[in-house]
């Protein structure tokens, strides 16, 4: 990792804070009024307050005040319980929600950029009444079904294009039409396991649909997020005003997926593109809380016809796939042929029906805005129903009514490719208004020759919500998205949305992007909605970690343990040379940069690349050692691997891992403009081995001890043993001072246990016993390798034939050598000789249970020819 | 004419394969003016599945999964086709190049054959505004289409150079345009995507050409190779016309079709993936012998 992602980190949080705090300002601080005169206010005062400067655009509809002016739905409702807290108390509960958001690490990032930044909760939610939502949840079921028979039909029979209901041309035309999937019978019966839809309101008021998403609809996870933190921060008002609740939605999804595979007890995978997905914690969050494996195009393999997860126990079946990357990546033998992230062969697998996919590949197809005018049509001949959730009115200009349409009407319509780029700025582009200058001679020109590549659209302006600004409601447009679920008892709408809001009159909120913030979306219910502590229903019901651990997984927690490991080594190295501890036993033996002791410190510090120079003066030495970017071996370098890891692990960690680590990065990083004196570094050092002790702690108590836990343990033991074998050959050599010993026994955290073992001072053969081969100091060498062997003993074997497995032999050989040896006889060869017999072990547990181990090999396109 | 094909593939790899997955499209097509008499794959080493599918575009294509390590892998195609096509119409034939751009998009057919798939940019076949503007001077109001094509592959013909040191396989279209070089992979998409530009549906097709060995010496054996080249739908009543801008020449009996598609990716005729971390050597020998002339060796 670089310094850039650090330092642009630091920015994006402090931006974030300083957007919180306008964000909320407005509870605190209205222009001039003093909070006495506030504290005595009555709940109908404050909202009138609120309220009173609320002023939405004429001739767009809007939540909070419909057309007569007076408050509409269930705002009255809501803002009246609102109102009876104090402003005082509601900044502190929004504050609360956003500090849980920056601890839980919930962020996401924009197409294109490298950073993640901190998940923007807008302050009030979007609510909706009962009668209102049943509207638009019927018209959301009637659309989603329509679509999943529009896809059933282009990839079957085709009748819709062959009766003249849906051109050719928008079918063929749009780059979600993957002819591979062509004769397909989507194995459980479904395309659309999921679909959504982005709504806002037409003029008159009445809900549409702006655009229809079943490729892979994001949003679910950051809905599911935003009302954890909401219910958290106010879990009185949920309950007083009926708000629906969302468990019952993600259990009848999860259990959609389910019935669809061949297998009771199914192994669901959610196919990520991985860590620098923008919404990669998202999908996190959601493999966590459905209980599905968060798995890469590399984590599956195809194998005899069926899809399999590479685990530590060998190839699993994967039952189902629920895909977050673009079909067009799946697979590289038939889509994409430079796809990294799909998996080879795996539309072979769904042709045989070997893997429930959701959705299907293909199923973008009818994201298509050409698809558009020909809906109402098609849900006339498919369902024998009109359309109930109209979109703004479209032509499609390769339709000669259309393109005649859109030539009379140019300057009042807006001109939009018919085939939308898959993402990025150009997404939904809109070429309008048009009645000027350059742009219409361009647009002119391209509806001369390939009109077929434009749709035209009425304008749609957004309609609007409240926010809060300057003390008072504000009026700002919003896109809101609708999910819902195929389960075997039919559609399912999530009583909640994605909402997305523009801080800004003018912005545009259809992606996630700066300026725009998300809301929650409060369904009201008329009735209590039967749950008794919303705490409860929030919290996971349905979690239920798939049982085989993911080779990708054991491996990056096997070495989040060891970057953390040698991160602490290094800390308590440099606090050695700092004499932070150790006057148990001898003086501080370190204060005089040149003695042996120190001299050895520092040689080591170099022999690890924690510093480039061991000559510096000792507070510029530790300074390098503890925060350095230079030298990659500095405890911060570590540390920030360790991040990078703990990125593609959320799901396994416990979520104040995440916090733990981000405290332990802060504390190795120094801002100040002097540098610090060495009882400051002595303070950090002490600061950091508490953080550390922190998650190691949050490892052994918050983590389920299953194979997961075994491999960031044995990473960490692993390193340690490697470390200790590397402090004793310098720290205990036959030759070592009493200094030395000192150090040696700081260095294993041993000094109070030597002191209370041995009265007589230190003895060379002593300390490297109760450093090296003492199996009952946890801190020793062989402590570590004992807890190796006992971990290796509980994972699973490959191969049922009653066999050791090789790095198990090894294992066990090592262990031998450490029970069987006496300290007299370790001697500085003997030290490195198991230093490096220890690293070999760790490539021999690679090899066998990690995707890149020392002999992995990476799929290869074959190369073309002519 | 009668002819019988070899198109050898060996791929060498630098370390052991233990596993790899592929695609073959090798088998000649059915239909239009061809019969495939025989047809027949070997296969060194035997895969251990092999799977046979007909594609979207018609095309019979070969699955395989070759689970033993092995360090060569060749692919032998041997065919017998009989082809047997109608001159080409005489010029002026069709309706006019806007007439067919309509047509195209009012055919309610999304069939293999249908024009409506061959109207966009596909993945190698970007639609560049220079090479719309090449085309268009060939496309002259109310011209039929197929005599406007002619004009075209002619033009591009005597505008490009054969030169196949000037681009390889993954050269993008916009530079082998650039160049005014390449193979007949380069100006079959160039003339695509000239038509494409120009709103009419042309798909890219794969296949052998028939060569003449100099007169009086015996034809080298694996000295042909794979062609390409490109085909207009010229309106309901033509249909499909195949046009060679490498030759020049309007498709008839000296050309096999093996399959049609967007691009060469629709076509390729190995496809692949392989578990392995090491360098790879290719090489093809393809033969295309007209009955009655032996091959030598």
């Amino acid at each position: 990792m670089s310094a850039g992602l650090l330092s642009s980190e630091g920015a994006a949080g402090s931006s974030r804070e300083s957007a919180t705090r306008e964000a909320f300002s407005a509870f605190t601080a209205g222009p001039g009024r003093p909070d006495a005169v506030r504290a005595a206010e009555d709940a109908p005062t404050r909202i009138r307050r609120w309220t009173e400067g609320y002023a939405p655009r004429s001739g767009l509809a809007d939540e909070l005040v419909g057309p007569d002016g007076f408050l509409r739905g269930a705002y009255p409702r809501v803002l009246e319980r609102l109102a009876r807290l104090e402003e005082r108390e509601i900044a502190a509960r929004f504050l609360a929600a956003e500090r849980h958001i920056r601890d839980a690490g919930i962020s996401y990032r924009v197409y294109g950029d490298q950073r993640e930044h901190p998940w923007p909760l807008g302050s009030l939610p979007l609510v909706i009444d009962a009668a209102d939502w049943a509207e638009l949840s019927a018209g959301i079921v009637q659309r989603a079904g329509l679509m999943e028979r529009i896809v059933a039909d282009i990839y079957g029979p085709g009748r819709l294009v062959a009766e003249g209901l849906l051109p050719a041309g928008v079918v063929a035309g749009s780059p979600e039409y993957l002819r591979p999937v062509h004769g397909m019978t989507p194995p459980g019966g479904r395309w659309l396991p999921v679909y959504a839809a982005d709504v806002g309101r037409g003029p008159d008021g009445r809900w549409r649909v702006l655009a229809d998403r079943t490729q892979a609809p994001s949003g679910l996870g950051y809905a599911l997020e935003n009302r954890m933190v909401l219910a958290r921060a106010f879990p009185d008002l949920f309950a007083d005003l009926h708000v629906e609740r969302l468990p019952a939605f993600f259990q009848a999804f999860r259990a959609g997926l389910a019935a669809a595979c061949e297998r009771s007890d199914p192994r669901i995978c959610l196919l990520t593109s991985g860590p620098y997905s923008s919404t990669y914690v998202e999908q996190a969050a959601l493999a966590r809380y459905l209980g599905f494996l968060l798995v890469e195009g590399d984590d599956l393999v195809v194998r005899d016809g069926l899809l399999h997860v590479r685990t530590v126990a060998g190839l699993k079946r994967a039952d189902a796939v629920w895909r977050r990357i673009d079909a067009d990546y799946l697979d590289p033998l038939e889509l994409r042929a430079d796809s990294r992230l799909g998996v080879p062969g795996l539309l072979e697998v769904l042709r045989r029906g070997g893997v429930v996919t959701g959705n299907m590949p293909g199923s973008g197809v009818v994201e298509s805005a050409a698809l558009s005018p020909y809906l109402p049509g098609i849900a006339r001949a498919l369902l024998g129903e009109e359309l109930r959730l109209r979109g703004p009115r479209t032509w499609w200009c390769g339709d000669p009514s259309g393109l005649a349409h859109t030539l009379d009407h140019l300057d009042a319509l807006t001109l939009r490719p018919a085939a939308t780029a898959v993402r990025g700025p150009e997404r939904d582009a809109i070429l309008a208004p048009l009645a000027f200058g350059a742009a219409r001679e361009r647009a002119l020109a391209a509806l001369h020759e390939r009109a077929f590549d434009w749709v035209a659209q009425e304008p749609a302006p957004l309609s609007t919500m409240p926010t809060w600004q300057d003390g008072g409601l504000v009026a700002r447009p919003f896109v809101m998205r609708v999910f819902a679920a195929g389960t075997p008892e039919g559609w399912r709408v999530l009583p909640s949305a994605f909402c997305r809001v523009a801080e800004r009159e003018d912005g545009d909120p259809s992606e996630m992007r700066a300026g725009i913030r998300s809301a929650d979306v409060w369904v009201l219910s008329d009735t209590p909605v039967d749950a008794p502590l919303l705490v409860h229903t929030s919290a996971p019901r349905i979690r239920r970690i798939a049982g085989h651990l993911p080779a990708r997984a054991a491996d990056n927690l096997f070495w989040l343990g060891r970057y953390l490991e040698r991160a602490e080594a290094v800390i308590r190295l440099v606090q050695a040379h700092l004499g932070g501890f150790g006057e148990a036993i001898t003086a501080d033996p370190c204060a005089a940069e040149d003695a042996p002791t120190a001299r050895r410190i520092r040689a080591l510090l170099k022999e690890w690349h924690c510093v480039e120079d061991a000559d510096l003066p000792t507070a510029a030495l530790a300074q390098e050692a503890l925060s350095g970017r230079a030298a990659y071996g500095s405890a911060l370098n570590h540390v920030l691997e360790a991040r990078r890891l703990t990125s593609s692990l959320r799901e396994r960690l416990p979520a104040e891992a995440w916090r733990s680590l981000a405290d332990l990065r802060d504390t190795l990083v120094f801002s100040e403009v002097f540098a610090p004196t060495e009882a400051q570094l002595r303070g950090r050092a002490e600061r950091a081995l508490g953080h550390l002790s922190a998650l190691t702690g949050l490892g052994h108590e918050n983590m389920n001890h299953g194979a997961g836990w075994r491999f960031a343990d044995m990473g960490r033991r692993l390193e340690r043993a490697i470390n200790t074998c590397g402090f004793a050959a310098s720290f205990c050599a036959e030759t070592a001072s009493a200094d030395d010993l000192g150090v040696m026994l700081a260095l294993v955290d041993s000094q109070i246990a030597y002191g209370a073992r041995y009265l007589a001072g230190v003895s060379r053969d002593a300390v490297c016993d109760m450093g090296v081969l003492d199996p009952y100091n946890p801190r020793s060498a062989a402590f570590q390798i004992e807890a190796i062997v006992a971990h290796l003993d509980v994972l699973p074997a490959l191969a049922a034939d009653g066999l050791p497995e090789p790095h198990r032999r090894h294992a066990q050989t090592l262990a031998t050598t450490f029970r069987t040896a006496e300290a007299g006889t370790i001697d500085g060869e003997a030290l490195d000789d198991l230093a490096s017999d220890l690293e070999c072990l760790a490539d021999g547990i690679a090899r066998r249970y990690f995707p890149n181990g020392p002999d992995a090999l990476r799929p290869e396109k074959l190369v073309g020819l002519a | 004419m009668i002819y019988t094909l070899r198109h050898l593939t060996t791929y060498r790899y630098a370390r052991t394969v233990r596993y790899a997955r592929c695609t073959l499209r090798l088998r000649p097509r059915d239909g239009g003016g061809q019969q495939v008499l025989e047809s027949a794959l070997t296969l060194t080493p035997t895969p251990k599945s092999r799977h046979e599918r007909r594609d979207f575009f018609g095309l019979d294509t070969v699955s395989l999964v070759i689970d033993a390590p092995h360090r060569d892998f060749s692919v032998e195609a041997v065919s017998r086709v009989l082809v047997e096509r109608p001159p080409p119409p005489p010029p002026g034939s069709g309706a006019a190049w806007e007439a067919v751009r309509e047509s195209a998009l009012a055919q309610p057919s999304l069939g293999p054959d249908g024009p409506a798939h061959f109207l966009f940019a596909s993945r190698r076949v970007p639609l560049e505004p220079a090479v719309t503007a090449y085309a268009r001077a060939s496309f002259s109001s109310g011209r039929s289409a197929y005599d406007a094509a002619r004009e075209l592959m002619q033009r591009i013909r005597e505008d490009f150079r054969f030169d196949s040191k000037a681009t390889t396989v993954s050269t993008p279209l916009a530079e082998a345009f650039r160049l005014k070089a390449g193979v007949c992979q380069d100006f079959a998409h160039v003339m695509i995507a000239g038509l494409r530009g120009l709103g009419l549906p042309a798909a890219y097709v794969s296949g052998y050409l028939r060569t003449r060995p100099p007169p009086g010496r015996p034809r080298l054996r694996g000295a042909d190779a794979s062609h390409a080249w490109v085909a207009l739908w010229c309106g309901p009543d033509m249909r499909w016309i195949d046009f060679d801008p490498t030759n020049d020449c309007v498709v008839r009996d000296d050309h096999i079709v093996v399959a049609r598609g967007r691009d060469y990716g629709d076509v390729a005729p190995i496809d692949g993936i392989v578990s392995a971390s090491g360098a790879q050597k290719l090489a093809v020998e393809v033969d295309v012998i007209p009955e009655g002339e032996a091959a030598q060796a």
